[in-house]
C-alpha cells in the first residue's frame, strides 16, 4: 500500500500543477502521434501496405484524441478525462502487440498450437481441466461444496504449472528477458506499456477525476466501453479496417504484388462500361460493329426494323450479375416456401418429431464441400443416382402404360441449360433446414389459443393458416427472407465445387462471387475484385433495402 | 489452503505465464541426426536455426507420404531441417492459395509449380534466378533435362532470349495416353488399339471405329471420354496441326483451319453421342466400367490401376498432321525470391531433381522423371511391367507440345476465355462456324497484358 502511495504520489501535488502536467503531456504526444501519421502517410510516394497504411491512421486518430485530451483537461472538462483514458488505453494495447512482434510470440504462439496439444502439455492441460471441473460442476441443485472447491483449485494449480513447466517455461522467461536486451524496440514498447499503464492508474484515481468533474455516471459509462472494447477492436481491425482497405483498393490497380497506381473509378466504369450499336444486319459479325480489343458481344436487340448489338467492356461482370439474380431467384423461394411448409408440419405434437427436426436440419450443418462434392456425382448423367432414377421411372411407366416416353438423359453439369438449375436445387436443399428450424422458432411463439378461439369459430385449418398462421410469422417469414436472399446473392461455395471453379459450363454457373474470386485470385486484379465486391455490396444493400420497404408497407397496410 | 482461491490477479498472472512459455519456441523437437546415406560423404552439420519449407501438389495422401520420405532423406544430404507441406485441397487451386501467400509473405522457400504458370510467377516478380547457383554447381547442365520445359524454365522476358536466367528444374515430365477398357472393346468386337498402334494403323479413323463399336453397345456405354480442361482438346488441335498460339506465341490461333479440323473431329464425337459428355467427369463412369477408351496422363494411373476389369494403355491415335499431337507435361521445383537461404533452396531443388530422387516420385507410377536418357526409361519402364507403358514413352517421341506458359500474355485469363468458348462449341450451344467467327475474341484479350 505503501508503495502504491508512493508511486502515485503525483496526484499530491495539487491539482493545478498535475493537470498542467497532463494536459501538457497529451498535448505534446498528440503532436507528436499526428505529425508521425500524416507525415508517415504523405511521404509515401507508393501506396500503402494494410498494416502501415492502418498503423499511421491509427496514431493519427490517437493523436487527435490525445490533443482532444489535452484541451479537455485544460478545460477541466471529463470529456478530457475520457479521452485520455481511451488514448493510453489504446497505447497499451499497441504497445502490448508491439512488444509481443518485437519478442517474437506471435511465431511461438503458432509453434506452441503445434505441439501443446500433445504428450505431457496436453496431459497437464487435462489435469488443469479435471481441476476445473471439480471446482465448478455443480452435481445437485446446491452449491460446489468448499472443500470440492479447493481441492479443484488445487488440481488446476498442479496442471497450469505443469503446462507452464513442460513448454519450458524457464527457458521461456530466461528467453525473453534475453531478447527484451537486445531488442532496442522491445525496450521502447515495454516502456510505452509501463507509462500508458501509469498514466491511466493516475488519470484513474477518485481525486483527478474530481478535479475534472467526472460523476460516478461517467466512469460507469468507461468502464462499460471497456467491456465492449475487445469485440469493438477487433471489429475495427479486423472487419472495419479491411473493408475500408478494399474500398480503396477498389480505386486502384493493385495486384497484390507491385502494381499499385491509383486509377480512380476505372475499375467501376471498366465493369458498368457498356456501348449500344445499331447493326446492318442482325446477324453482322460483332467484330465489324464493335472495338472487339475493348468490347466483348454481350446480346443482341432485335427490334422491327432495326437490330442493335450490345457490347460490354467486361461481359463476364454482367452475365455473373445476371446468372446471381436468376440463381436467387429461384433459390431464395425454393428454400423459403418449402421450409415454412416443412415447419409447419414438424411443429404438429407426432411422436418421433424431434429426430424428424435433426434430420431435415443435418444438411444445413453438413460442410459445403461435401454436399457439393456429393450431389456432383448424384448429378453424373451417366452413373449418377438422379439419373438413374429418371430412368428407371420412365421405363417402369413405359412397361405400365405401353408409352414409349424417351429417357431425357439430363447433362445436368454439362449442359449450361440445366448447370444453374442444378446448384439451385442442391442450395436450395441445404439451406431448407436453417429456415425451417428459424419458421419453427417463429410458430413456437404464436399462441395456441388463438387457434383455439378460431377452431371455435369455425375456421378450417386453410384459413388458419392464411389468417392466423402467415400474419403472425410475418416478422420471421422477412427475417428469413432477407438473410436467404443475402446467402443467394453471395453463392460462391457451391458454383465453385460444382464447377471445378470455372463457372462453366461456359459461363452459365459464372456468379458475382465467382467472378471476383477469379479476378482477384486467380488473375491477381485485386484492385477490380474489389471494385466487383463493393459492387455486389450495394446490389445486396438495395436489394435488402427494399425488402425492408416492402415489409413495412405490408406491417402498415396489416395494422391499419 | 486460502491460496488457493485463485484471485483474477493470480489468474492473469497463469495465462501470462502460459503467453510467456510460448517465448520459448522455437522448442527443440527431438531429431536423429543427420546421417548421409550409405557411400556419401557426410553433409555438413544440421543447423539449428535453417529450416526450409517445401511444397508439391499430391494427387493423394500415398503419394504426400512419398514427398514426406523424400523429404527426410534430401535433409539428410543436405544438412538442413525441411519440412514438407502437401498441398492443394478440393475448396482452393493450388496455385490461387500459393500466389496468396507469395502476397502475404507466408509461402514456403521452395515450390511446385506447373509448367503453364512459370511466366506469371516470372513477371510478377516472385521466382529467385537459380542460374548463379547452378553456375557454381558441379556437373549441373540443363541439357540433363528435356529441352522444352528448359526453354522456358530458361527464358529472360527481360532480353527475350533463353538460357540466361534459370527459374527452376523440371520435377516430372507426362503424355497423354488412352486407358482402354479391354473387356468393353472385345465385347464390342473392337479392333485392339495396342495392336493397331504396333501396326501403325492407330489414327483418328481407327479411333473413332473403335469408339462406335464400343457406343453400339448400348444403353449407358460411351466409346469414349475425356475431361473438360484445355489439355484433352488441345491434343486433337495439335493433331490437326492447329494449336492454341501462332508460331511466335503472341496471337490466338484457335480460329485456323487446323484448330477448327481438329475441334471438329472432337465435336463429332460429342454430337453424335459417342463420348462422355462434355463437362463431366469422365473417370468415375471409366473406373465403372462404362467408357471404352478414356484420354488421361500418366498421373491417373493408380487410380485406375484399382478397377477390377481388365485395362491397359494406348498412345493417342495420329491426326491429320502424321502425330498424336501430345502434350508434354511438365511441372517445375522454383524458389521463392523472398526466401532467407537462396543457396540452400537451390541446394534442395537440385537434391530433389536428381535421379534417385525422381525414381522414388516415379515408382509411385504416376509421373515420368524429367531427366533424359535410357537409363530413366528403364526405370520407367519397370513400374506395372505388365502394362504397355511404352505408350507414355511414344508419346514423348512423337514430337509432343510442351505445355506452356504465355510470356506475352496471361494464361490464366486465355485459359479461362478459351476454356468458355470451347465448351460452348461441345456442348452443342454453338455450331463450328459461329466458333470459327468468334473464338478468338476474347482469347485474344490476354495478350492485351
Amino acid at each position: 500500500m505503501r508503495l502504491n502511495r508512493r508511486l502515485f504520489l503525483l496526484s499530491d501535488l495539487g491539482p493545478n500543477r498535475v493537470l498542467a502536467s497532463l494536459a501538457l503531456w497529451h498535448g505534446v504526444q498528440g503532436a507528436l502521434l499526428i505529425a508521425l501519421g500524416v507525415g508517415g502517410l504523405v511521404s509515401r510516394t507508393q501506396l500503402l501496405s494494410l498494416v502501415h497504411g492502418i498503423a499511421l491512421a491509427g496514431a493519427v486518430v490517437v493523436g487527435f484524441l490525445s490533443v482532444v485530451a489535452s484541451i479537455g483537461i485544460a478545460r477541466r472538462s471529463h470529456i478530457g478525462r475520457a479521452a485520455s483514458l481511451v488514448v493510453h488505453y489504446l497505447l497499451f494495447i499497441a504497445a502490448l502487440i508491439g512488444l509481443a512482434s518485437a519478442l517474437d510470440l506471435f511465431k511461438g504462439l503458432d509453434v506452441l498450437a503445434d505441439y501443446a496439444a500433445e504428450g505431457v502439455p496436453f496431459l497437464m492441460a487435462f489435469v488443469f481441466m479435471v481441476g476445473y471441473a471439480l471446482r465448478t460442476i455443480e452435481l445437485s441443485e446446491r452449491p460446489v461444496p468448499r472443500w470440492r472447491r479447493r481441492i479443484g483449485s488445487a488440481v488446476m494449480l498442479v496442471g497450469g504449472v505443469g503446462v507452464a513447466l513442460s513448454l519450458g517455461l524457464v527457458t521461456a522467461l530466461l528467453d525473453w528477458v534475453a531478447k527484451l536486451l537486445q531488442s532496442p524496440s522491445a525496450l521502447v514498447w515495454l516502456a510505452l506499456a509501463v507509462i500508458s499503464v501509469f498514466l491511466l492508474r493516475v488519470m484513474w484515481r477518485d481525486p483527478v477525476a474530481a478535479w475534472l468533474g467526472a460523476r460516478r455516471t461517467h466512469g460507469e459509462q468507461l468502464v462499460g466501453w471497456l467491456f465492449l472494447s475487445p469485440n469493438l477492436l477487433g471489429f475495427l481491425f479486423f472487419f472495419a479496417g479491411p473493408l475500408l482497405f478494399s474500398l480503396y483498393v477498389s480505386f486502384t490497380n493493385w495486384d497484390a504484388f507491385n502494381r499499385r497506381d491509383w486509377v480512380g473509378l476505372e475499375n467501376y466504369a471498366r465493369a458498368f462500361g457498356l456501348v449500344v450499336q445499331p447493326l446492318r444486319v442482325p446477324d453482322q459479325p460483332a467484330s465489324e460493329a464493335l472495338d472487339v480489343r475493348t468490347y466483348s458481344e454481350l446480346m443482341r436487340v432485335h427490334l422491327p426494323g432495326q437490330s442493335f448489338l450490345i457490347g460490354a467492356r467486361d461481359r463476364l461482370f454482367w452475365i455473373s450479375l445476371g446468372n446471381t439474380l436468376l440463381f436467387s431467384a429461384l433459390a431464395v423461394p425454393l428454400s423459403v416456401v418449402p421450409a415454412l411448409f416443412l415447419a409447419v408440419l414438424l411443429n404438429m405434437r407426432l411422436p418421433g418429431m424431434r429426430l424428424y427436426r435433426t434430420l431435415y436440419f443435418i444438411p444445413s450443418v453438413a460442410a459445403v464441400v461435401g454436399v457439393a462434392l456429393i450431389w456432383q456425382w448424384m448429378y453424373n448423367s451417366q452413373v449418377g443416382w438422379i439419373n438413374y432414377f429418371i430412368t428407371e421411372g420412365i421405363n417402369f411407366i413405359n412397361a405400365l402404360l405401353g408409352t414409349d416416353i424417351p429417357d431425357p438423359q439430363i447433362r445436368w453439369l454439362a449442359d449450361s441449360s440445366y448447370a444453374l438449375l442444378s446448384v439451385v436445387i442442391m442450395s436450395a436443399w441445404q439451406w431448407i433446414g436453417f429456415n425451417t428450424v428459424l419458421f419453427l422458432a417463429g410458430l413456437q411463439t404464436i399462441p395456441r389459443e388463438l387457434y383455439e378461439a378460431a377452431t371455435v369459430d369455425g375456421a378450417n385449418p386453410r384459413q388458419q393458416f392464411f389468417h392466423i398462421t402467415l400474419p403472425l410469422l410475418a416478422p420471421t417469414t422477412f427475417y428469413v427472407l432477407v438473410t436467404a436472399s443475402i446467402q443467394a446473392l453471395q453463392v460462391f461455395d457451391q458454383v465453385f465445387i460444382i464447377s471445378n471453379g470455372t463457372g462453366g459450363p461456359g459461363t452459365s454457373t459464372l456468379t458475382m462471387t465467382l467472378n471476383l474470386y477469379q479476378n482477384g485470385f486467380q488473375s491477381f486484379r485485386q484492385g477490380y475484385a474489389s471494385a466487383l465486391a463493393w459492387i455486389l455490396f450495394v446490389v445486396i444493400f438495395l436489394f435488402t433495402l427494399f425488402q425492408f420497404r416492402r415489409q413495412r408497407k405490408a406491417s402498415s397496410a396489416y395494422e391499419s | 489452503m486460502r491460496f488457493l482461491t485463485f484471485s483474477p490477479f493470480v489468474r492473469l498472472g497463469a495465462i501470462a505465464l502460459w503467453v510467456l512459455s510460448a517465448c520459448a519456441v522455437p522448442a527443440p523437437l527431438p531429431q536423429q541426426p543427420a546421417q548421409p546415406p550409405a557411400g556419401e560423404a557426410p553433409a555438413a552439420p544440421a543447423s539449428e536455426e535453417v529450416v526450409l519449407r517445401w511444397r508439391t501438389r499430391p494427387d493423394n495422401k500415398e503419394e504426400a507420404d512419398v514427398y514426406a520420405s523424400i523429404s527426410d532423406e534430401v535433409s539428410k544430404r543436405i544438412g538442413v531441417k525441411l519440412i514438407y507441406e502437401p498441398g492443394g485441397s478440393e475448396t482452393a487451386s493450388y496455385q490461387d492459395v500459393l500466389k496468396t501467400e507469395l502476397a502475404s509473405g507466408t509461402a514456403p522457400d521452395v515450390f511446385w509449380i506447373p509448367g503453364t504458370d512459370i511466366a506469371d510467377f516470372v513477371e510478377r516478380g516472385l521466382l529467385l534466378d537459380l542460374r548463379p547457383f547452378a553456375a557454381k554447381t558441379p556437373g549441373y547442365s540443363d541439357d540433363n533435362f528435356y529441352p522444352e520445359p528448359m526453354f522456358h524454365l530458361t527464358y529472360n522476358p527481360a532480353t527475350g532470349k533463353t538460357g540466361e536466367v534459370l527459374w527452376g528444374l523440371p520435377r516430372d515430365v507426362s503424355t497423354f495416353v488412352l486407358y482402354l477398357n479391354l473387356d468393353l472393346i472385345n465385347e464390342a468386337g473392337a479392333p485392339d488399339p495396342r495392336e493397331l498402334a504396333k501396326a501403325g494403323k492407330w489414327d483418328w479413323a481407327a479411333f473413332e471405329e473403335v469408339a462406335r463399336k464400343v457406343n453400339a453397345l448400348g444403353g449407358d456405354i460411351k466409346g469414349y471420354g475425356m475431361n473438360a480442361w484445355w489439355g484433352p482438346y488441345g491434343a486433337f488441335m495439335n493433331a490437326a496441326g492447329g494449336g492454341f498460339f501462332n508460331k511466335e506465341r503472341n496471337a490466338c490461333n484457335l480460329t485456323s483451319k487446323e484448330s477448327l479440323e481438329g475441334l471438329a473431329f472432337l465435336k463429332k464425337l460429342y454430337d453424335e453421342g459417342l463420348a462422355v459428355p462434355y463437362g463431366e467427369d469422365s473417370e468415375p463412369p471409366f473406373r465403372a466400367g462404362k467408357v471404352g477408351m478414356f484420354q488421361n496422363g500418366r498421373w491417373a494411373t493408380p487410380g485406375i490401376s484399382t478397377v477390377t476389369f481388365n485395362w491397359d494403355v494406348v498412345e493417342l491415335p495420329k491426326g491429320p498432321s502424321g502425330h498424336m499431337g501430345n502434350w508434354l507435361f511438365w511441372g517445375a521445383y522454383v524458389v521463392n525470391k523472398n526466401t532467407k537461404h537462396p543457396e540452400l533452396a537451390w541446394k534442395l531443388v537440385d537434391a530433389l531433381t536428381q535421379p534417385e530422387i525422381q525414381a522414388k516420385v516415379a515408382a509411385r507410377g504416376t509421373n515420368i522423371p524429367s531427366r533424359r536418357g535410357e537409363a530413366v526409361f528403364e526405370e520407367f519402364l519397370k513400374i506395372l511391367p505388365e502394362k504397355n507403358n511404352q505408350a507414355f514413352l511414344n508419346g514423348l517421341a512423337d514430337q509432343p507440345t510442351a505445355e506452356g506458359p504465355l510470356w506475352t500474355g496471361s494464361w490464366p485469363d486465355f485459359d479461362r476465355a478459351m476454356g468458355a468458348v470451347v465448351s460452348d462449341l461441345l456442348t452443342g450451344k454453338i455450331t463450328l462456324e459461329e466458333f470459327a467467327k468468334i473464338a478468338c475474341d476474347e482469347p485474344s484479350k490476354a495478350f492485351n497484358r
